[in-house]
């Protein structure tokens, strides 16, 4: 009986911690979207207020369709990029992936006010185009649908690469190699082999980018235009200024609904299953049809591919179009990295405004960032909390992820629900019902509470991204080592953990810098008094946006670049 | 009996009805107060911290609270988890908290504060700073003359120049009504339908549409539009770096935000002791050499050197030209008018 739990039982610890820091008081307070204000009767007033409102559906309707286009955008940018990385020689690619993650070291509100600047009428990008007489008039990319693409895109696209990269990485080489030498032209390995392949990390980060754009708000309401309104900036609205916790709370649960509704669709187009792992357990009725359906799709593609690449290959010979996808990941890595070659420069400005280029140079700015023990505390606290918030939901999500890959349970898909549901749940409402908890448990302005807090935030980026990892892993590699007499931990510790190191890695990046930008969790536990370094810098832009946010940017970059670098470095025997 | 006791003895009777926490109030070595952060941190500090320490012994910690702090402090109350003993909060705020029984009496009477303006003090609140909503000018790019009313601001063929509205209905309800003609003393209760035709006259014309104080500075500052109603205390920073850049008072809409305690903190006699300490005319003038928000206090203009008061919005000269926004009307109308307001601008 154990032996036949035994895989399953790994998912216990991860969803007991859900249950205590997620379940319990998220419900609790949802509940309040049942009962009247005041008197605590139940009621489906709220609901029916939200429902009927039509300002409500239209919000939920911009905010599927901006999520949406985000996580197009950021496959279309992401796909051909980690494609790229993917066939590279080891070494190399581990210093590219970091300039992918380079735009994770700036703050989210650094880097939306880097493209506010370099992107307005007066901004960089407007005065090259005026000086080579390339337009008349400034350009309008703001205040619209392409400045909210612009910067959610840009922020999305390291999870895409990251997420699909170690996917790509452990599809084996020798199979396109096999293919080819059985006469495939390129075309039809890539669509065939290696497309076909890669999918489970494809529709991962889909599903990740998809879900994590159904929260941002910020960044649409800076970059973008009157419609660009997201649900989630409503729920604040209720939440904080009307004080109306029982409509935020329908919104709340709409907005759940809506994405579990989509889950569900997706399911029944592509199969969950495609990134929890069991592909092949148990084909449904109907899905056999979808998939021929798929493949034939895929071949038509390929034969397409072939067609179109001999003949390009004809117009502009073999040696251009070789040049291409190099061409194209370099376009998408500059695209990536822009914004931090604007912060940078600005972060030794003289002025005190932020602007670009600077109108002269100084380091009063790190003399203030210095000189501040505000500062250098909340730097220090973000750094201890995030790494703790990684070690802990890398080794629940793992252990979930593994857990789902390993045993054919039926509540599978209640699991995969309930790992990615922090996601999906408006962070206020996390943030809010984790206040209720955690003044009960006395953990509030405590590390501790925001360790706990920010691990319930980034538990479903780290169980997509193993669950991902896991799919493609050949489980025939821990048979052999226990026919050889190897005991279960230690098959975990010496065969499986060393051969996922690259899922490992990026879910313990994801959740590093899931709790490493978090503001609303930090807004709430923290209490002001357990300051971090988003809070401060969201404090320190009251009146004006101050250039110490800069000077910050590039004192987080240095200390995330050289521990990388050592990293990167100690992780490679010396040769 | 030194100066120290003699002060607390003084809080004691003044909080005498109450007497609440006369035990935990002995033993009051510090409180924590939640302020708007950033720069307030700072001239607050020298203003109203530093001098209370000195002046009582009792330590003073500053955190940051976020603009509209609700939802922490009925958290705070109702899980008596107290964080904070006092916080700045707005009108809208406190009326919010108010009516949900969040708060703690002051104890502090409008004979204990002369020179207080008189909608700066009520029995759960008093208000430490005025800030005014006005339209800031920035006149290297403007397209003729400079705009000195909200009706200009509307007049796009005769004021040409990018603007930028507030994505809020807050106070932009009550400028597209004052640029149909409402008279400033007729404003409320405001006329939603006639607000509402107003604005439909102006959104082709708005090139974009602010939503946090940071954003409004920064296009300000860079030059992104030329007319913007921000707040006054956005705009003293850009002037104060030497931009072009001028404050329209005409019309402007003042509010005021100040300390209140949260219901049943242990340490809310102290906490009374320091709200009753910022009232004092000399501190609150200090406060404005680093902000440039107006002291609730008349009196502390005694003390400001007349350059620097007239940026303030409780300058006789500027206050003249405005009105206090209602914040009951808005209580009473808030949700409504944001869900209107919020439809009207998906349109």
């Amino acid at each position: 009986m154990t032996r036949r739990l035994g895989p399953a039982l790994y998912a216990v610890p991860g969803i007991a911690f859900l249950a205590v820091f997620f379940l319990y008081p998220v419900l609790r307070l949802l509940a309040l979207s049942l009962q009247a204000e005041g008197t605590g009767e139940f009621t489906l007033g709220h609901y029916q207020h939200a429902l009927g409102t039509e300002v409500y559906l239209r919000v939920l309707g911009i905010t599927f369709t901006i999520a949406a286009e985000t996580t197009l955008g950021a496959l279309l940018l992401g796909y051909p990029l980690a494609h790229w990385l993917a066939r590279l020689p080891e070494a190399r690619r581990g210093w590219l992936v970091m300039l992918v993650m380079i735009p994770f070291w700036t703050s989210y509100l650094v880097k939306t006010f880097a493209w506010m600047i370099t992107l307005d009428q007066n901004g960089v990008m407007n005065r090259m185009l005026l000086a080579t007489g390339a337009v008349d008039t400034p350009l309008e990319v703001l205040h619209g649908r392409i400045g909210v693409m612009i910067g959610m895109v840009h922020a999305m696209l390291p999870l895409a690469v990251l997420t699909m990269l170690p996917v790509m990485v452990a599809v084996d080489r020798q199979l396109p190699r096999a293919a080819g030498t059985l006469g495939a032209p390129p075309g039809q390995v890539f669509w065939r082999v290696q497309f076909h392949l890669s999918l489970p990390g494809l529709a991962a980060a889909g599903l990740l980018v998809f879900i994590t754009s159904l929260g941002f708000f910020i960044t649409p309401a800076l970059l973008g235009g009157p419609r660009d309104t997201m649900l989630a900036q409503l729920v604040i609205s209720q939440v904080q200024e009307m004080m109306n916790w029982g409509l935020a709370g329908a919104l709340a649960v709409m907005m759940l609904a809506a994405a579990l509704v989509t889950c569900w669709v997706y399911d029944r187009l592509f199969g969950l299953s495609t990134v929890s792992g069991q592909a092949s357990a148990k084909p449904r009725r109907g899905q056999a049809a979808l998939r021929t359906a798929g493949l034939s799709i895929l071949s038509a593609v390929a034969a397409a591919h072939v067609a179109l690449g001999s003949a390009m290959a004809r117009l502009v010979g073999r040696r251009v179009l070789g040049w291409l996808l190099p061409a194209y990941a370099a376009l998408v890595l500059l695209f990536l990295g822009a914004p931090t070659l604007v912060v940078v420069p600005m972060g030794f400005t003289d002025s005190s405004f932020l602007g670009f280029p600077p109108p002269g140079y100084s380091l009063r700015w790190f003399e203030v960032y210095f000189g501040s023990p505000l500062w250098l505390g909340a730097t220090l606290r973000s750094f201890i909390v995030a790494f703790g918030t990684a070690c802990l939901a890398t080794l629940l999500g793992g252990l979930a992820a593994l857990a789902l890959a390993r045993s054919q349970s039926r509540w599978q898909g209640a699991i995969f629900a309930l790992f990615l549901a922090p996601m999906i749940v408006p962070r206020i409402v996390v943030a809010l019902a984790l206040f209720y908890l955690f003044a009960q448990l006395g953990l509030v302005a405590t590390e501790a509470g925001l360790v706990l807090g920010h691990a319930v935030l980034a538990l479903p980026f780290t169980f997509v991204t193993m669950a991902a990892v896991l799919k493609g892993y050949d489980w025939r590699l821990d048979q052999a080592a226990a026919t050889l007499g190897a005991t279960r931990f230690r098959i975990l510790t010496q065969v499986t953990v060393p051969l996922l190191k690259g899922g490992l890695v990026a879910a313990f990046l994801f959740a590093f810098i899931t709790s490493f930008d978090d503001l609303t969790v930090a807004l709430f536990v923290s209490g002001g008094v357990t300051t971090t370094l988003p809070k401060q810098m969201w404090d320190d832009m009251i009146l004006q946006l101050n250039p110490t946010l800069a000077a910050v940017s590039v004192v987080v970059f240095v200390l995330v670049t050289a521990l990388l670098v050592t990293a990167e470095r100690l992780r490679k025997p010396k040769g | 009996m030194d100066r120290r006791t003699f002060l607390r003895a003084g809080t004691l009777g003044l909080a005498a009805p109450a007497l609440i926490a006369e035990r935990s109030q002995a033993q009051t070595r510090s409180i924590t107060v939640a302020d708007p952060g950033g720069p307030f941190g700072e001239a607050f500090g020298k203003a109203f911290y530093r001098p209370f320490e000195q002046a009582t012994g009792i330590r003073v910690v500053n955190v940051a609270r976020p603009a509209e702090p609700t939802a922490q402090f009925r958290a705070m109350v109702e899980t008596k988890s107290y964080t904070w003993d006092c916080c700045i909060l707005t009108l809208s705020a406190r009326d919010i908290m108010v009516k949900q029984n969040l708060l703690e009496p002051i104890g502090l009477k409008p004979e204990d504060a002369p020179g207080m303006m008189p909608e700066a003090l009520t029995p759960f609140w008093m208000g430490t700073d005025v800030y005014a909503t006005i339209l800031a000018v920035r006149t290297d790019k403007l397209g003729g003359p400079a705009p000195e009313s909200w009706a200009d601001l509307w007049n796009v063929a005769k004021f040409p120049g990018r603007r930028s509205l507030r994505k809020d209905p807050i106070d932009t309800l009550e400028e597209a009504l004052l640029a149909d003609g409402v008279p400033l003393a007729d404003l409320y209760p405001l006329d939603l339908d006639r607000a509402f035709r107003s604005l439909d006259k102006i959104k082709p014309h708005v090139a974009a549409w602010w939503t946090g104080g940071a954003q409004a500075t920064q296009m300000l500052q860079s030059g992104e539009v030329a007319m913007i109603p921000t707040w006054n205390g956005r705009v003293q920073p850009v002037i104060d770096a030497g931009g072009p850049v001028k404050i329209v008072w005409n019309q402007g809409l003042y509010s005021i935000e100040g300390w209140s305690i949260p219901r049943g903190s242990p340490r809310a006699d102290a906490a009374r002791q320091f709200i009753r300490f910022c009232s004092e005319p000399a501190r609150q003038a200090v406060y404005t050499e680093g902000l440039s928000y107006g002291p609730t206090n008349l009196k502390a203009y005694d003390t400001i050197p007349e350059a620097r008061a007239k940026l303030l919005p409780t300058h006789p000269e500027n206050l003249k030209l405005m009105r206090l926004a209602n914040e009951e009307w808005w209580s009473a109308n808030r949700a409504a008018a944001a869900e209107r307001f919020n439809a009207w601008v998906l349109r």
